[in-house]
């Protein structure tokens, strides 16, 4: 049994103090292993999005850890938990996490420019090719359609080779068929590349690959 | 730096405009400047051809050469190593036949003195009533052996010499005796130590004892500054200049702001993603650097082909040194501008971009 890449435990996130307070989350416990596909599930309103926020460092919790590779993130300094967001965790967000005057190969160079080393450019066609995107390569973001920018989202999210992706309604604004495409994109990377991907929505009929399945509602977790 | 330009790249109307309205910004600046130069040239170019340190003038004349009147003689007070008397009369040069006018500032020195310029065509002065006129002068039709008066007396002088472009007060120098400039002012002594000139001016001049009559010592800067209307001119247009700084700052400031505002979601997505406020406010930093420069360059180009094309009468004169330190003034605005708008970016909550 492997480690798990991402792992939260006991955790509660306040809003607010005294009788005013809301509590978005509620002990919940999580965790996610390389290869896995998790799904988490729930009405909107339901603590998905501080779920994520929180996973993410981007928010603390009140009380609990979140471990990412056995590193407490709260415990980290506002710059080591940017490093880390970077370095360590691709997102893939419900939609325009494009930016939209870079064209796709150069939303893949400008990671690399971040990481101050050379372009990649072995490792982008082949993903590019992978996700079917190789025709639109020189494209910018408002020229292709919106499963199309979902999948350069996921090339840019695994690019960086990541140790987790959290993708925030990465179908959000897809019909159908292209939803389901998107969902088994993702499912297919986490198992061929050994990647976490943690995957948040609240469309029931997009769970069917997913590995583990977590049911959120009202602030409260629970593993199916 | 990679953002900020591919952004630029890809909005080229909204960052062109931008940059055409930094260009004219530069393009006013370098023009005033010029014409601040140009002014100043005028007013000072003969005195900066003397290569003087010191002037020395009655205390009572307000530091102004044209109100000061001392003796000849008042040179037993100083010592330097050079000392020369000076006289000035601003008056009307035309020949005497009356057919061509034009207005001088009229300077006299003994005939061997050190600010006496040096004759490029003709001879130095060596008789009675005679004048050298500066080289600009033969553009309106004055030329050696005329016969011409300066000034409301009839006293006639002659043109022996020309000299290099100078001006003084605005105006075109003549010069020409102690002796001479007397006759042409009328003046009851014309000769010998008790004449009347306007003062002294020296090379590291300095008085002999404490007791200096009624003379009052100047530095050349003081004496320049205090020609008439010279510090005004110089300070209107230098207030403006400034205030164009102010301008460059504000509009660079303001533009940036609103962009900032504008991206605050892209920026919130860039933050999730690990790329800091630190590489957002560089791409803002390459932003306005970028078109500052492209402001000044084609400002510095444009000033320099219109100084080309300009009439001769507009005193207008290109200090490099000058427009390298104001064109560095423009773009420390730009980068302050920009930097306005750091807590904007640093504020940005990254959790926004999600949910």
């Amino acid at each position: 049994m492997s480690t798990p890449v991402l792992a939260l435990q006991h955790i509660t996130k306040q809003f607010g103090h005294g009788h005013t307070a809301v509590t978005a989350l509620t002990d919940a416990n999580f965790e996610v292993l390389p290869g896995q596909f998790v799904a988490i599930i729930g009405p909107s309103g339901s603590g998905k999005s501080t779920f994520l926020t929180i996973a993410a460092g981007l928010q603390t919790p009140t009380s609990g850890q979140v471990l990412l590779n056995g590193t407490e993130l709260a415990a980290q300094s506002e710059k080591a938990r940017l490093a880390y967001r970077f370095n360590e965790i691709g997102f893939i967000l419900q939609s325009s996490n494009l930016i939209p005057f870079l064209t796709v190969t150069e939303q893949l160079k400008l990671v690399d420019k971040m990481a101050k080393r050379r372009f990649q450019a072995e490792r982008a066609q082949q993903l590019l090719s992978e996700l079917a995107l190789s025709e639109v390569a020189t494209a910018y973001p408002n020229e292709l359609s919106g499963g199309e920018r979902q999948r350069v989202a996921i090339v840019r999210a695994l690019y960086n080779d990541p140790s987790v992706i959290l993708a925030d309604e990465p179908t959000a604004s897809l019909d159908t068929p292209r939803s389901i495409d998107v969902v088994d994109r993702l499912a297919n990377e986490a198992h061929q590349h050994q990647k976490a991907i943690v995957m948040v929505t609240h469309d029931q009929r997009l769970i069917g690959n997913c590995d583990v399945v977590y049911r959120i509602e009202d602030g409260v977790m629970t593993r199916q | 730096m990679y953002l900020g330009l591919k952004e630029m790249r890809h909005e080229k109307l909204r960052y062109t405009l931008l940059s055409g309205v930094l260009l004219l910004i530069a393009l006013v600046v370098f023009m005033l400047a010029g014409l601040a130069n140009g002014l100043s040239n005028g007013n000072r170019q003969a005195i900066d051809q003397w290569q003087a340190t010191d002037v020395y003038l009655n205390k009572a004349a307000n530091k102004t050469l044209s109100a000061s009147q001392l003796k000849l003689a008042d040179k037993k007070y100083i010592s330097g190593t050079k000392v020369a008397p000076l006289a000035s009369l601003s008056g009307t040069l035309r020949t005497t036949a009356n057919h061509k006018k034009t207005t001088v500032s009229a300077l006299a020195t003994s005939r061997q003195s050190f600010i006496m310029p040096k004759v490029t065509h003709g001879h130095a002065i060596n008789g009675k009533d005679q004048v050298i006129i500066s080289a600009a002068l033969k553009a309106d039709g004055f030329k050696i052996g005329q016969k011409v008066r300066i000034g409301t007396t009839n006293h006639a002088v002659k043109i022996v010499g020309t000299y290099a472009d100078s001006t003084y007060e605005i105006s075109p120098t003549v010069y020409t005796d102690i002796a001479t400039m007397n006759r042409l002012k009328a003046a009851p002594v014309t000769s010998g130590n008790q004449q009347t000139i306007g003062g002294f001016v020296t090379k590291n001049g300095h008085f002999k004892t404490s007791k200096h009559g009624d003379l009052q010592h100047l530095s050349i800067a003081t004496f320049i500054e205090k020609l008439p209307g010279y510090s005004a001119e110089q300070m209107t247009l230098n207030t403006m200049i400034y205030f164009l700084f102010v301008i460059a700052l504000a509009i660079i400031g303001i533009f940036m702001f609103v962009l900032t505002l504008q991206k605050q979601p892209l920026f919130g997505v860039l933050k999730v993603q690990g790329i800091g406020t630190k590489h957002i406010l560089a791409a803002l930093l390459t932003q306005s650097i970028a078109m500052a420069v492209i402001g000044i360059v084609l400002g510095l180009g444009i000033t320099v082909g219109l100084a080309q094309i300009m009439p001769a009468g507009l005193p207008f004169v290109v200090n490099w040194g000058q427009f390298g330190l104001y064109s560095l003034a423009l773009l420390a605005a730009a980068v302050i501008g920009a930097l306005l708008s750091w807590r904007t970016v640093a504020n940005i909550d990254p959790a926004v971009a999600i949910g």
